[in-house]
């Protein structure tokens, strides 16, 4: 049956050892949008989606309950391999890690080769491709062969973007992309997340309040691991259901 | 610890009622000019400017905390409501205004009958008495008092297609008083309206409900 939903979220817990720090969380994440979660530091918000694509359980002494329903089946079933999953989920970080010691085309081109790609036309098409939907090509189109590092801040998040996409995931998980931009990387990197929502499920970790109201079609406010609130993003800035999240958002903690 | 938005709506709020104060004395005044027999016209056209210029520092405010601090949730509401409100409250000067200004041109009800007379004292205190509810309401942001506001425009309402039948029916000794008693009853009606208007943004601004009490 058709659902509108990629992930069904279900009772689901997350613990750092005996350290609870997801709350029986309870959410649905819709398709071909942009789902931003937001809270204060230390709220879950990374947690969150680091179970979405199993690499909670990579730290030592961390373990999750619940289901995490992806296109309709649970990923903690125990048949699951972890690393398909992760392959069908794209995740960009705080702070652009591009491989420093690769060129930007292999950096680019990397998940394929991981995967076994070797086909020099079918690279050349992914890479351009990629780097086109990262809106990342026009910039170094006639620099390919330059190391990722020598890259600007926000070209290198773009870089990152365009590895992840290269292997064709269905979603995008970001985590604070933004924090370490200046104002105009961060602005392409936010129409990027518009234009990626056409195509693919986006879950974006923001601290930045403003950042979730202009990117995002849903927000969902996290504090003390808990789901405080979820919703259209419209409702929830404009009118939160909730006291806590109207705190929240107007600053008058957090 | 206050935010440093809370400042600046406060200086805001702070406009937005002197103007509803300043609303109500204007109408008050031009109505009572009507009703009596005196011209106000000078003092209604300074205070009917006064609410202008008080509307665009308002919304000048409201733009320079909207660049300044990007507000969300009861902050945002309280904008956009207090913009729309201030609007509403030129409005009521404006209309105060066209009232001063037939009499000043046309006479008030001198030459009118005693049921004319009546019936534009009895819609005027209605009406004045829902610009006083809309100024309450706004300071206490009270919604019960605003939903009061729907009662009294339906009444309003009423008095007003009333007046009209019954002028068709018998029609006044003086085409004088004709045209100046169905242009003030109109503008009446229309302040009515605008007092409404300022019960939806208070609702909303409470409450977050769009709704219509009209």
């Amino acid at each position: 049956m058709f659902s509108p939903y990629k992930f069904e979220i279900e009772s689901l817990n997350a613990w750092f050892g005996s350290k609870h720090v997801l709350k029986n969380i309870n959410m649905k994440i819709k398709e071909k949008a942009v789902t931003a979660v937001i809270g204060p530091s230390g709220c879950g918000k990374t947690t969150f989606i680091r179970c979405l694509n199993r690499m909670h359980e990579i730290v030592p002494g961390a373990k999750v309950s619940g289901r995490v329903l992806f296109n309709g089946m649970d990923i903690y079933n125990e048949d699951v391999d972890p690393v398909q999953i992760r392959r069908k989920m794209g995740m960009v970080f705080q702070k652009p890690n591009p491989f420093p010691m690769m060129s930007i085309y292999d950096n680019a081109a990397a998940g394929l080769k991981l995967n076994g790609i070797r086909d020099k036309e079918k690279l050349d098409s992914v890479v351009e491709r990629s780097l086109k939907l990262a809106i990342l090509w026009d910039e170094v189109k006639d620099d390919l062969n330059k190391s990722g590092a020598s890259l600007s801040g926000g070209q290198q998040q773009r870089l990152c973007i365009a590895r992840a996409l290269a292997v064709e995931p269905e979603v995008m998980l970001m985590d604070e992309p933004c924090s370490a931009l200046d104002p105009i990387a961060t602005a392409k990197i936010e129409t990027l997340i518009r234009m990626l929502a056409e195509d693919y499920t986006v879950v974006i970790v923001t601290h930045n309040m403003q950042q979730a109201a202009r990117v995002s079609d849903f927000t969902a406010f996290l504090y003390l691991g808990e789901l405080i609130e979820f919703g259209s993003t419209k409702e929830i800035f404009e009118n939160p259901r909730s006291e806590l999240t109207e705190k929240y958002i107007t600053g008058e903690f957090g | 610890m206050s935010r440093l938005i809370d400042i600046g709506l406060e200086q805001l709020a702070s406009v937005v009622f002197r103007m509803g104060e300043l609303a109500h004395k204007t109408v008050s005044l031009s109505l009572n000019g009507y009703i009596e027999g005196t011209n106000y016209y000078e003092e209604v056209h300074n205070l009917s400017d006064m609410l202008i210029t008080m509307a665009d520092e308002a919304e000048d405010k409201a733009f320079e905390l909207i660049a300044r601090f990007q507000p969300v949730a009861s902050d945002l509401r309280i904008l956009k409501s207090y913009m729309k409100i201030t609007y509403d409250f030129a409005r009521y000067g404006r209309y105060a205004l066209d009232i001063a200004q037939i009499y000043s041109r046309l006479g008030g009800l001198k030459e009118c009958e005693d049921w004319i007379k009546q019936s534009i004292r009895h819609m005027s205190e209605k009406v004045l008495s829902m610009v006083r509810t809309s100024v309450d309401s706004l300071k206490s942001h009270d919604t019960n008092l605003a939903e009061i506001l729907s009662e009294t425009e339906k009444q309003v309402d009423s008095m007003y297609f009333e007046y009209l039948d019954r002028l068709v029916e018998k029609a006044p000794a003086t085409n004088r008083c004709t045209i100046s008693s169905v242009l003030v009853v109109r503008y009446l009606e229309r302040i009515a309206d605008h007092a409404t208007y300022i019960g939806e943004s208070i609702i909303y601004l409470a409450t977050g409900e769009k709704i219509i009490l009209r």
